[in-house]
């Protein structure tokens, strides 16, 4: 288990030059899909290397030539990276330019200073009603699809699709059983050891993260761990598309909550539903996409609470509040907090909203608020 | 001693009564017993052309609320409600207006108080509209229809978009509208307003000839202001007539030599990207006037169908026809709204009227046009050798204007200017 970890802190450390090893180790293209729902198994299918593209820890400087100080941190650290030629591994880049404005601003800054040698934009619909969407969907996996194999110059059968997808459910598998010992077991981990297990899925070949996975699962089912039963169960949620600082985890941990689940995209969403593994493969990642929950508000799916959602999770994980997670200038998000909070208050739950910037972000203010929250919860 | 450059605003006096004419019909469509559906994005003219419905445009009624100086207080309400400043103030206007309702605050000045909606219409024109249009229904409850509506990065992808919107259109969004209304959605209603936006289009058009006289008979203010009889008002007799006013005006201009700016004229033509700032219009000008410096043009007010040949009111299929002018028509908007087609849009308006600078507005909470502007600065900066600069600000929020930040960079602008002249 402690190997398995260690490598993935490795990779997560530095993952820009793991993923640059990565490409000469397997002499494979590296293609960067920017979060959150370019369907990776196609990318994988074509022979290539797909990687989830990350928000960096260094302070933006050339990024702010080509988008303002007021876009999210991983629009301008991701823009700064990849100006500063430090994303220079990357053959090629995937925009869904339909989740958010911001992501619209990448394809022009690429194309003009980067210039990878293959850019795909992707219009992924929101889940709206009428079969309008989902036809539309089906076009624009396809024409993703005829993307990759002009730029490989090679044919993607069905076969070579449901083997990826085959390959990507047992990863999500895995993902969920490291996550079932963790409610079962939650001290077992470190919260900032979960999310880098999480974010190295998205770094790694997946054959190779599947291995890792198994062997970590090994030792955690083994190990046993002595439940601290002062600890208070905390949901965390939110942080969409990027990762949260660590030590925003390593606070609410020791401030003596501890967190058996989460509702984040470098967490629990990235793995949730799988692929149908038979029929039209297409059709099957559509219909994934096409998944509401969790509920995500950059698909436009407001039949449903997301409020109502996590307050569930919350009670399966026997949790005693929750803590949102708002980056800085993230309209989703953002927009739909109020709702949130309301609902929150409606159904007397607990919860606190700390909100993340890229650069700057007074961890002293953050832990107050937080120490503050424990005590309203039941801590010490 | 140098000029003193003074502002000569054409008589726009008469949008102000037209516009209020439109809300309070709104208002007053209620008391009749009609129902009320509030629209994001160009969505609106299917409710519009349906009988029993009126039809609010929620872009252009922040704008109005701006230009009446009435946002402030609805964006401090939003605030109250717990909304943050993050988010597109076109949104928090709405939902502030949303909270006031609910929670039955006074407001200071009615008028800015729509009756509440009986459908909800999300065009997701940009991302954020369908935020606001959510936000709404979840907090009314009310029936609520969206339309994904995706600005094209390629004009090979405008074919297919085009289907996909008229698609949903048909499927979703004119049953909804007919059985709210109770009625059948109107094609010859359709068509009437179709006819009448056309001739009205036809002699903007004409008023737009006056923007490339140099010196200048008018500003881009004062055609800014002047959207609305072309946009959500179109089709009211009272537009084709605003505009032959307008033209009247600057017919008379010119045949006096009659200059936008005293005592002769222009020194700098400015192109003017992103949205206006429609609750700052007078202290933009204001910076820019004592320097003989004007906004000539701009995609954004360009982008309300600059070809009014190509509108067909006869078209075999109507509803398609207004998704076909946004789309694959020669001035389709998704296109130049997005970066590529943008920067088409611009080298377009520089070559037509003479523009010596640019100047691209960023606005701070609606990101819509601020995609990739620094490139395009510098694309066509290296084409033409036309200078601009990025100033930041917002639509309507008083607390993101900052007037001197504005005065360094405009002035920095005409500096560059004046040097590449030399």
């Amino acid at each position: 288990m402690e190997k398995a970890l260690s490598k993935i802190v490795e990779v997560t450390s530095d993952p820009y030059a793991y993923v640059a090893g990565l490409k000469d180790r397997t002499q494979k293209k590296i293609i960067g899909c920017f979060p959150m729902y370019v369907p990776e198994e196609i990318v994988h299918a074509a022979g290539l290397i797909p990687v989830v593209i990350w928000r960096g820890n260094e302070s933006v400087t050339w990024g702010h030539a080509h988008v303002p100080a007021y876009d999210c941190g991983i629009t301008r650290s991701f823009v700064d990276d990849a100006v500063r030629g430090k994303l220079s591994f990357m053959d090629g880049m995937v925009f869904h330019v339909r989740q958010c404005l911001q992501v619209g601003e990448f394809p022009l800054i690429m194309e003009r200073n980067v210039k990878p040698a293959y850019q795909k934009i992707l219009y992924l619909p929101p889940i709206y009603k009428g079969d309008s969407i989902k036809s539309f969907l089906l076009g624009d996996l396809e024409s993703f699809k005829g993307s990759l194999e002009d730029f490989t110059g090679k044919k993607i059968s069905d076969d070579n699709l449901k083997e990826s997808i085959e390959i990507y459910n047992e990863n999500r598998s895995l993902l969920e059983r490291v996550y079932e010992i963790r409610r079962e077991k939650p001290e077992i981990l470190r919260a900032r050891e979960v999310m880098q297990i999480v974010w190295s899925s998205m770094l790694m070949l997946k054959e190779d993260h599947n291995e890792l996975l198994r062997e970590l699962i090994n030792g955690m089912e083994k190990k046993s761990v002595e439940p601290k039963k002062d600890r208070i169960k905390v949901i965390p949620v939110g942080c969409l598309c990027q990762t949260l600082q660590f030590d925003i985890l390593d606070i609410i941990e020791d401030l003596g909550m501890i967190i058996p689940d989460d509702d984040l995209y470098v967490g629990s969403r990235y793995f949730a539903n799988k692929v149908n593994p038979n029929g039209d493969p297409i059709e099957a990642l559509a219909d994934r996409y096409l998944v509401k929950t969790p509920l995500c508000p950059t698909k436009g799916v407001w039949d449903i609470d997301w409020g109502v959602e996590v307050i569930k999770q919350m009670k399966e994980n026997d949790a005693k509040g929750i803590i949102s997670i708002r980056v800085k200038y993230c309209p989703p998000h953002t927009c739909y907090y109020p709702d949130f909070k309301s609902k929150m208050v409606e159904e007397g739950v607990p919860e606190v909203m700390i909100e993340m910037e890229h650069e700057i972000i007074s961890l002293e203010g953050v832990k107050t608020r937080l120490q503050s929250f424990v005590e309203t919860i039941g801590g010490v | 001693m140098g000029t003193e450059y003074k502002i000569n605003k054409l008589d726009t006096s008469g949008v102000g009564p037209l516009v209020d004419k439109h809300w309070n019909e709104l208002r007053e469509a209620k008391d009749k017993g009609m129902k009320i559906a509030w629209c994001s994005g160009p969505m609106f003219i299917y409710p519009y052309a349906t009988p029993n419905i009126a039809s609010h445009f929620m872009a252009g009624y922040a704008a109005y609320c701006g230009g009446r100086g009435m946002a402030d207080e609805v964006l401090e309400a939003a605030e109250r409600f717990g909304e943050m400043r993050d988010t597109c103030s076109y949104h928090r206007l709405h939902t502030g207006m949303a909270a006031m309702i609910m929670n039955d605050w006074p407001v200071s000045n009615p008028q800015v108080i729509l009756p509440t909606p009986d459908l909800l219409i999300g065009g997701r024109f940009c991302t954020e509209m369908s935020h606001y249009m959510e936000a709404i229904h979840r907090r009314f409850g009310m029936k609520t229809v969206t339309i994904e509506l995706p600005s094209a990065r390629s004009r090979d992808d405008l074919p297919r978009l085009e289907k996909f919107v008229t698609n949903q259109v048909k499927e979703t969004l004119i049953p909804a509208i007919e059985e709210v209304s109770g009625s059948k959605f109107d094609e010859e209603n359709m068509r009437n307003i179709f006819r009448s936006w056309k001739e009205a289009c036809i002699i903007r058009n004409k008023c737009w000839e006056f923007f490339k006289r140099k010196p200048s008979s008018w500003t881009l203010w004062d055609y800014g202001v002047s959207i609305a009889p072309i946009f959500y008002a179109m089709g009211k007799p009272e537009s084709l007539e605003y505009y032959q006013d307008l033209l009247k005006q600057l017919e008379e201009r010119a045949e006096k030599n009659i200059y936008a700016v005293h005592p002769d004229g222009e020194k700098y033509r400015l192109y003017w990207d992103g949205w206006l700032p429609w609750s700052f219009l007078g202290k933009v000008i204001r910076i820019m006037i004592p320097y003989g410096a004007i906004p000539i043009a701009g995609r954004y007010p360009w982008e309300f169908f600059s070809h009014p040949d190509d509108i067909d009111p006869e078209a075999d299929d109507i509803i398609h026809e207004w998704i076909r002018l946004i789309y694959t028509s020669p001035n389709t908007l998704s296109y130049y709204d997005g970066p590529w087609g943008g920067q088409d849009k611009i080298e377009e308006l520089i070559e037509t009227y003479s523009i010596d600078g640019m100047l691209f507005f960023s606005s701070k909470t609606c990101r819509m046009w601020n995609l990739g502007q620094q490139e395009i600065i510098d694309n066509i900066e290296k084409k033409y050798g036309i200078p601009g600069v990025v100033i930041d600000g917002d639509m309507i929020d008083s607390t993101m204007f900052a007037e001197d930040q504005m005065r360094t960079r405009i002035e920095a602008l005409l500096e560059t200017i004046d040097a590449r002249r030399k």
